[in-house]
C-alpha cells in the first residue's frame, strides 16, 4: 500500500556528518531535530562508554565470569559497536534517502515517533532491559549480602549506598538493579506465554467457528470468570513458590483477552479477499492461520502485550503483598516494595524507590503502548 | 453519579445498626431468643446499680489489633491467645486468678481446698454472679465445664490440661449449689488449669452435643458472659463491642470504669499505627519492634513492653541423618549468633532463650551454662563429628560425601521468621553448613510437621507458648513420640526420666533443681536452637490510666483501666 | 433479545458449575485443612481425627462433593468453618460492604474517567492531552496497597498530626466507634468519611483505563459526519462537544461497567486489607489461608456467578445502547 509521499521538508537529517558521529554517536541525529533516535544512541554510546571505563576491571573479570556477567559483557560491546556503527551509516545516508514508497508500517513508525511521551516511555524501557542486562557490572553490592546488623540496618541514602539499607544491612540500590531482572522477566515471560496461547485459540476459534469456536471460547468465559486469587493462592499452596511458578500461573491465566481480540480480528479478517484469495488456491488450514491471519491480526496484539507486561508487574507486586509473589532472598520489585511497608514512616527507601521503580516501568510501558494503539490504527491517526 | 452515590450511602446506612431503641438484633435463633434477655437484663441492673460517684467512671476505650478474636468467648475449643484473653479478663471468668507474683488467688472461685493425699480439689464458689442474661452461676455451671472439657468429641485443644484430671462425670461432684469437687492425680501446679479455662454457662449450652459446641453461635455470634463486661455486638473482621457489667460485684473488682469497651480488627500494622497516632484507637496491641520508637516518641503515647511466655525456635528434625548428631545442633547454634538477632531484627525487645523456660519463671536456672556464640567452637564441633569440607566447595560434607545442607522451612508471611532463616542462612555460611530457606504456606507446613508419618522437614522456624505451669512432655517425651508435637523426635532417657518425676513433683523447691537439672540436658540435646522468648509490645494514649500488662497478658486489669475524665 | 439473555443464562449454568467443581477439587487438593489450625498444644493425634470427623472431613472428597453440589442446589452452603455460623450469613455480613465500596468506586472512576478523556480527546497531541495521560497512568501504575498507604500517610497521618489540616479522614474501618451514638445525617456523614481514601485508592487505579477508552472513543465520533454538520451548522464547539459527541462517545464506554466488576472485585483485596474494610476479599483469602472450605466454595461461587453476570450485561448494554447489534 502507498500512501502519501511524506517529505522530511527542509529538515536536516544529520547535522555534523560522519565526523561528528565517530566521536559521539547520535549527536548528529540529535542535533537534526530527531530527538528520539539521537537520545537513544547517545545515551547507549554514553552510558556504556562510561561502563566500560569506569568497571574496567568488573568487565575485564566478567567476560570470564558466570553467564550471566558474560551476557552482561557482551551487552556493553554489542551495544557499544551498534550504537556506533548505526550512526555511522545513518550519518552517511543520503539527505533524501527515503520518503518514496511508504508502507502502512512506515506510516505507523512515523505517528509513532511523533509522539514525544511515547517515544519517551520506549527510551526508558530500552535502558531498563539494557541495565537489567548489564546489572552485575553496575552493582555496587551483592543484592543477598548481610551487612552488619547491629549498624547498617536501616541505613538513610548515603555515599556509601546512595538508596539505603534494608533490614538486613544489604544495599537497596542493588536489589533494586537485581530486582529488575527478576520484575521485567516476570512480566515479558508472563505475557510471551498468554500472547502465544492467546493469538493461536484466537486464530483458531475466528477461522474454524463451529464447534472448534464454541468449545474454545466457552473455555475462555470459564478462564475469566475464574477467581484468580484463590487459583494463585491454592497452586501456592500445593507447589514451592519459585519465580518459575509464578510466571506460568500469570502466563496462563491472562491469555484469554488476547484470544478474544485476535479471535475477532480474525472473524472480520476472514472475508476479506486476500484470505478467500488463499483458500481458493488450496492452502492449507494451518498455513493460512500462520501466514495469512495471524500476522494481519497482530497490531492490537502488540498493544496488548505491551499494556500487559506493565500490567504483569503490577500484578506481582499484589502477589508479593499476600506473601505470593518471588519468595526471599530473590529481590523482585514487588517484594522490596512489600518489605519496606511496614517501615514506611521510618525507611521510607525501602519501599519508595522499587514503587517508583515499578510506577515508572509500568508508565513506560503505557505509554508506548498507547502510542502504539494511537500509531497503528489508521483512524487515530490525525 | 453523585445522586447515586448519596442514594448508596443511604441505603448503607440503613442497612446496618438495628432497632428504634438502638439495639442490636440478632437473625439466629439462639441469638434471638437470648439476647433480648441479655439487653433487659444489662438496662435493669443499669438501673438498680446507679455509676458510683467518681469521676474514673465514664468513657469508651477502643482498642486495635491485627488479628480477630477468632473463638470469641467459647472457652471449650479455644487455643488462640487473644480469645482465651478475653475470655479470662473480658466476657467470662476463671475460678482462680494469678496475681502479679504468678500466686493463685480467689475470683469466681472465693476459696478452695486440697486434699490431705492431692487427690481432691475443693472449690467454694461465690454466690452474687450473674450470666448476663440473669441466671446465677453455680457449681453446675463449674461441673457442665468441666465435663465439657475433659470430653474427647468437644476436642478441647489443650487437652494436656486434664492429663492428670479423673476425666468425664465421676471427674466432678456438685455438693451443693456453691460447691464443687474435682478429683485428680497429684501433679505440680494443679491449679494452673482453672486460672486459664473460663466457666460456660450450662443453662445456654448444657443441652448442644460436645460435638457441635465449636460450631455453636454462643463463641462468636452472641456469646453471654458472667465478667466484667457484656458482649453488645460483633461484626466479623471488623469489630467486638462490650459494654461495662453495671452488676459486677465489688468482691470482684466491681463495675469497670469504663463505659464501653472496642475491640478493632486492622490487619495492616502501618494502618494500626497511623490509627494509635491520630488517636482513632486507644490502644495497639503487639505493635512490631520497627514500630516502638514512633511510638515512645509520641508525647501522647505511653509504651510498654513484657516478657512473655511465647518463644522462637528452630526445631531440628532428628530423624535426619544430617541432624541426628547433637554435636551437629549444638553447632548450628552455636553458629548463630542469636543475640544479634535480638538487637538487630527486635530492636532489643526479646530475651535470648536458652531453653524452654522463660526468664522470669521460678523454674528458670539463673546460673543456667548456655552454648555462646562461637563459630570455631562450632566448626570444631562440626569437625569431631565427622563433617568436612572434603572437596573445598565451602560446605562440609560427611565421610560419604553427603553434603551438610539444611533446609530451613518458615511459614509466609511471617516477617521475623523469615528473617531468622535468612540470617542463620547468612551466619552458618561462615562455618560451612549450607542453610536453604524455604517458605511454605502455613496450612502446608502445619501439615509436613504435624502429621506423624510425614515430618517432611529438616528444620522450621515456630513458636511456641508455654503455660505457667511448664510441661515439656509434649514437645520433648518419647513417649509421645507418635503425636503432632514431637517435632524434634527426640528420643532422650535422661530427659524422659526427668519429665516424668516434673510433672507429679508439687514442692517449688523439690522441684527447682530437677528442673536446673531438666534445663542443662536439654542444652546438651539441643532438639532445637532456642532463639529467643518475644517481648510483647504495646502502646496506648495517656488518656487511658491505670493499664497493667504483663505475662499474664495484656487484659489482665481491663476492669481497673479508667480515661482520665479531663480528655473524655 | 429475552430470547438471547435466556440462551446466554442458561448457558452460564454450566460454567458456573464447571468453575465451583474445578474449585472444590483444587482447593480440596490443597495440603492441609481446616482442623490444623485449631492444633495447641496438647492435642493428641484421636482430638484431631475428633474434629475431622466433627467438621465431616473423614469422608471421601468424591463424597463431600456431591454432598455439597447436593445441598447447594436447595441453597443450603453450610458451615463456615472459621466464623462458625452459617456460610450465607457470613457473606451477608461481608458483600454489602464489598458492594456499597465497589460501587463508590466505580461511580468515583467513571466520573472522572470519562471528564479527562473527554478533555484529552478535544485537546488530542496538546500537553494537556500528554499530561493528564501521564498523571492517570501514575496512579495506574502504582501497587495498590501502596497507594492505599501512601493516601493513609498523607491524608490521615500527615494531614492530622504534622500538617494540621482542617479535614483528614480516618485510615480505617467503616464506621467510627461512636457511630451508634449518632444521629441518621451524621451517621452518613461518618461512612462518607470512612469511604473517602478506600474509594480514592480504588478509584485511582481504574480510571485511568477509563479514560483512555473515553479519550479513543470520543476521537472515533468527533470524526464522524454528525460531528462535522453540527460544526458547519456553527454551533459553539462547546455544544457541539457536550451535546453531540460526547453522548456518543458515552455508548462504548457504558458497556465497560460490566467489564470492570470483576477487576474490582479482585482489586477490593489489597484496600480492605489495608484500610482494615471488612469486606468479601479478606474474608475469601482468609479462607483460603484457613481451609473453610465451605466459605470459599461459596464465595468464589459467588464470584463466578457475578463475573457472568456482569459480561452478560457488558454484551446486553451494548445492544441497548447501539442499535446496530442485534442479536439472535
Amino acid at each position: 500500500m502507498v500512501g502519501d509521499p511524506v517529505t522530511a521538508g527542509p529538515r536536516r537529517r544529520v547535522v555534523g556528518g560522519r565526523g561528528l558521529s565517530a566521536v559521539l554517536p547520535g549527536a548528529p541525529q540529535l542535533l537534526a531535530g530527531r530527538w528520539g533516535v539521537g537520545a537513544a544512541a547517545l545515551l547507549a554510546w554514553v552510558g556504556f562508554l562510561w561502563l566500560l571505563v569506569a568497571r574496567w576491571d568488573r568487565v575485564w573479570a566478567g567476560a570470564g565470569g558466570p553467564w550471566d556477567e558474560r551476557l552482561a559483557v557482551a551487552t556493553v560491546v554489542l551495544g557499544l559497536a551498534g550504537a556506533w556503527v548505526w550512526s555511522w551509516r545513518d550519518a552517511g545516508q543520503p539527505l533524501a534517502g527515503r520518503a518514496v514508497a511508504v508502507s502502512q508500517w512506515d506510516l505507523a513508525v512515523r505517528a509513532f515517533s511523533r509522539n514525544r511521551t511515547a517515544v519517551a516511555g520506549l527510551i526508558v524501557i530500552g535502558g531498563l532491559y539494557a541495565l537489567a542486562l548489564v546489572t552485575p557490572l553496575v552493582a555496587p553490592y551483592d543484592p543477598l549480602a548481610q551487612g552488619d546488623l547491629m549498624t547498617e540496618r536501616y541505613v538513610g541514602l548515603s555515599a556509601a549506598h546512595p538508596l539505603g539499607t534494608d533490614q538486613f544491612a544489604r544495599d537497596v540500590l542493588s536489589r533494586l538493579l537485581y530486582g529488575a531482572r527478576i520484575s521485567l522477566s516476570i512480566g515479558f515471560v508472563a505475557v510471551a506465554i498468554s500472547v502465544t496461547i492467546g493469538t493461536l485459540l484466537g486464530a483458531v476459534a475466528g477461522y474454524l467457528g463451529g464447534l472448534a469456536d464454541t468449545v474454545i471460547m466457552r473455555f475462555v468465559d470459564m478462564v475469566i470468570s475464574f477467581p484468580r486469587l484463590i487459583l494463585l493462592i491454592t497452586i501456592i499452596a500445593l507447589f514451592q513458590p519459585s519465580i518459575f511458578l509464578i510466571t506460568a500461573v500469570l502466563g496462563l491465566t491472562l491469555w484469554p483477552s488476547t484470544a478474544r481480540i485476535v479471535r475477532g480480528e480474525v472473524l472480520s479478517l476472514r472475508e476479506r479477499e486476500f484470505v478467500q484469495a488463499a483458500v481458493a488456491l488450496g492452502y492449507s488450514k494451518t498455513r493460512i492461520i500462520f501466514k495469512h491471519l495471524i500476522p494481519n491480526a497482530l497490531a492490537p496484539v502488540i498493544v496488548a502485550a505491551t499494556l500487559g507486561i506493565g500490567n504483569t508487574i503490577v500484578l506481582e507486586a499484589g502477589l508479593s503483598f499476600l506473601g505470593l509473589g518471588v519468595q526471599p532472598p530473590t529481590p523482585s520489585w514487588g517484594t522490596m516494595v512489600d518489605a519496606g511497608r511496614g517501615v514506611l514512616l521510618d525507611a521510607w527507601w525501602l519501599s519508595t524507590f522499587p514503587g517508583l521503580a515499578i510506577v515508572f516501568t509500568v508508565l513506560s510501558f503505557n505509554l508506548v503502548g498507547d502510542g502504539l494503539r494511537d500509531a497503528l490504527d489508521p483512524r487515530l491517526r490525525s | 453519579m453523585k445522586k447515586l452515590l448519596a442514594l448508596g450511602l443511604v441505603g448503607a446506612a440503613a442497612a446496618c445498626g438495628g432497632d428504634d431503641s438502638g439495639r442490636v438484633t440478632f437473625s439466629d435463633p439462639f441469638c434471638a431468643d437470648v439476647m433480648p434477655r441479655v439487653q433487659d437484663w444489662v438496662d435493669q441492673q443499669r438501673e438498680a446499680n446507679p455509676v458510683p460517684d467518681d469521676p474514673r467512671y465514664g468513657g469508651t476505650v477502643v482498642a486495635g489489633a491485627i488479628g480477630e478474636i477468632a473463638d470469641g468467648l467459647n472457652a471449650a475449643v479455644t487455643s488462640d491467645y487473644s480469645s482465651s484473653q478475653h475470655q479470662m479478663f473480658v466476657g467470662l471468668m476463671t475460678l482462680i486468678e494469678y496475681d502479679a507474683d504468678i500466686q493463685a488467688q480467689p475470683y469466681l472461685a472465693e476459696s478452695w481446698e486440697v486434699s490431705e493425699d492431692g487427690t481432691e480439689l475443693t472449690f467454694r464458689l461465690r454466690d452474687d454472679i450473674y450470666w448476663h442474661d440473669g441466671e446465677r452461676t453455680d457449681a453446675h455451671d463449674v461441673a457442665f465445664t468441666y465435663r465439657t472439657v475433659t470430653n474427647p468429641e468437644t476436642a478441647f485443644p489443650n487437652a494436656a490440661f486434664w492429663d492428670y484430671y479423673v476425666r468425664g462425670p465421676e471427674g466432678v461432684e456438685v455438693i451443693d449449689d456453691f460447691t464443687v469437687r474435682i478429683r485428680l492425680q497429684p501433679h505440680s501446679e494443679f491449679l494452673n488449669a482453672w486460672s486459664t479455662v473460663a466457666i460456660l454457662p450450662e443453662h445456654l449450652l448444657g443441652d448442644v452435643p460436645p460435638a457441635e459446641l465449636r460450631q455453636h453461635p454462643y463463641g462468636s455470634v452472641c456469646p453471654v458472659g458472667n465478667g466484667p463486661f457484656v458482649f453488645v455486638s460483633h461484626a466479623a473482621q471488623d469489630r467486638w463491642v462490650f459494654d461495662a457489667n453495671p452488676a459486677f460485684p465489688e468482691g470482684t473488682g466491681g463495675r469497670p470504669f469504663v463505659d464501653r469497651y472496642i475491640y478493632r480488627v486492622i490487619p495492616e500494622p502501618t494502618t494500626l499505627l497511623t490509627e494509635l497516632l491520630t488517636e482513632n484507637i486507644d490502644v495497639y496491641f503487639a505493635p512490631t519492634p520497627d514500630q516502638a520508637p514512633r511510638i515512645q516518641e509520641a508525647e501522647h503515647l505511653e509504651f510498654q513492653t513484657f516478657t512473655f511466655r511465647n518463644y522462637v525456635m528452630v526445631v531440628w528434625n532428628s530423624r535426619r541423618p544430617q541432624l541426628a548428631d547433637a554435636r551437629v545442633r549444638q553447632a548450628l547454634t552455636m553458629g548463630t549468633n542469636r543475640q544479634e538477632v535480638v538487637d538487630a531484627i527486635l530492636r532489643g525487645y526479646g530475651a535470648v532463650a536458652h531453653t524452654s523456660v522463660p526468664p522470669f519463671h521460678w523454674a528458670y536456672d539463673p546460673e543456667i551454662e548456655s552454648l555462646p556464640y562461637d563459630p570455631e567452637g562450632a566448626a570444631a564441633l562440626l569437625e569431631e563429628a565427622g563433617w568436612v569440607d572434603r572437596d573445598g566447595d565451602g560446605v562440609r560434607e560427611n565421610a560419604d560425601g553427603v553434603p551438610l545442607s539444611i533446609t530451613v522451612k518458615y511459614n509466609q508471611g511471617n516477617q521475623i521468621r523469615q528473617d531468622i532463616a535468612e540470617i542463620m542462612q547468612a551466619q552458618l555460611a561462615g562455618i560451612g553448613v549450607e542453610i536453604e530457606p524455604l517458605v511454605v504456606e502455613w496450612g502446608t507446613l502445619l501439615q509436613q510437621i504435624n502429621t506423624p508419618e510425614l515430618r517432611d522437614f529438616d528444620g522450621v522456624v515456630m513458636g511456641w507458648v508455654t503455660e505457667f505451669r511448664l510441661d515439656d512432655t509434649d514437645l520433648f517425651h518419647s513417649g509421645r513420640i507418635d503425636q503432632p508435637y514431637a517435632w524434634s523426635g527426640t528420643q532422650n532417657p535422661e530427659l524422659d526420666r526427668l519429665l516424668d518425676r516434673l510433672a507429679v513433683t508439687l514442692d517449688r523447691d523439690e522441684a527447682a533443681p530437677l528442673w536446673a537439672e531438666y534445663q542443662d540436658a536439654l542444652i546438651e540435646e539441643q532438639p532445637y536452637t532456642f532463639f529467643y522468648f518475644i517481648e510483647r509490645l504495646d502502646g496506648w494514649n495517656r488518656r487511658v490510666e491505670n493499664v497493667v500488662m504483663d505475662q499474664r497478658g495484656e487484659w489482665v486489669n481491663i476492669r481497673d483501666w479508667y480515661i482520665d475524665p479531663a480528655s473524655r | 433479545m429475552t430470547r438471547y439473555v435466556v440462551r446466554r443464562l442458561l448457558g452460564a449454568v454450566p460454567l458456573v458449575l464447571g468453575i465451583a467443581t474445578i474449585i472444590f477439587f483444587v482447593v480440596n487438593a490443597a495440603p492441609g485443612d481446616p482442623t490444623l489450625y485449631m492444633m495447641a498444644p496438647g492435642m493428641s493425634s484421636e482430638v484431631v481425627e475428633q474434629l475431622r470427623v466433627n467438621y465431616g472431613l473423614d469422608q471421601p472428597v468424591h463424597v463431600r462433593y456431591v454432598k455439597w453440589v447436593g445441598a447447594m442446589l436447595t441453597g443450603d452452603f453450610g458451615y463456615s468453618f472459621s466464623y462458625n455460623r452459617p456460610v450465607l450469613d457470613v457473606l451477608m455480613d461481608f458483600l454489602p460492604n464489598t458492594l456499597v465500596l465497589s460501587a463508590c468506586a466505580l461511580g468515583l472512576a467513571f466520573l472522572v474517567g470519562i471528564v479527562l478523556g473527554t478533555i484529552q480527546a478535544v485537546k488530542q497531541y496538546s500537553g494537556l492531552d500528554s499530561a493528564l495521560s501521564v498523571v492517570l497512568l501514575f496512579f495506574y501504575s502504582m501497587p495498590s496497597f501502596w497507594l492505599a498507604l501512601m493516601l493513609i500517610l498523607t491524608f490521615s497521618l500527615m494531614a492530622r498530626n504534622v500538617w494540621d489540616w482542617p479535614i483528614y479522614f480516618p485510615a480505617s474501618g467503616i464506621t467510627s466507634t461512636g457511630h451508634d451514638f449518632m444521629g441518621p445525617w451524621e451517621q452518613v456523614a461518618d461512612r462518607a468519611r470512612h469511604l473517602v481514601l478506600p474509594t480514592l485508592s480504588l478509584a485511582l487505579v481504574l480510571a485511568a483505563g477509563i479514560a483512555r477508552y473515553m479519550r479513543g472513543s470520543m476521537l472515533e465520533v468527533i470524526r464522524q459526519d454528525f460531528v462535522r454538520t453540527a460544526r458547519a451548522k456553527g454551533l459553539p464547539e462547546r455544544t457541539v462537544v457536550f451535546k453531540h459527541a460526547l453522548r456518543n462517545a458515552l455508548i462504548p464506554v457504558i458497556t465497560l461497567v460490566g467489564l470492570y466488576i470483576p477487576v474490582l472485585f479482585s482489586g477490593t483485596v489489597f484496600v480492605e486489607y489495608i484500610f482494615a474494610w471488612p469486606g468479601m476479599g479478606r474474608a475469601i483469602v482468609e479462607a483460603i489461608t484457613r481451609r473453610d472450605y465451605p466459605l470459599v466454595m461459596a464465595a468464589s461461587f459467588f464470584f463466578a456467578t457475578m463475573v457472568v453476570l456482569a459480561n452478560l450485561l457488558a454484551d446486553v448494554l451494548y445492544a441497548v445502547v447501539d442499535p446496530r447489534i442485534r442479536y439472535e
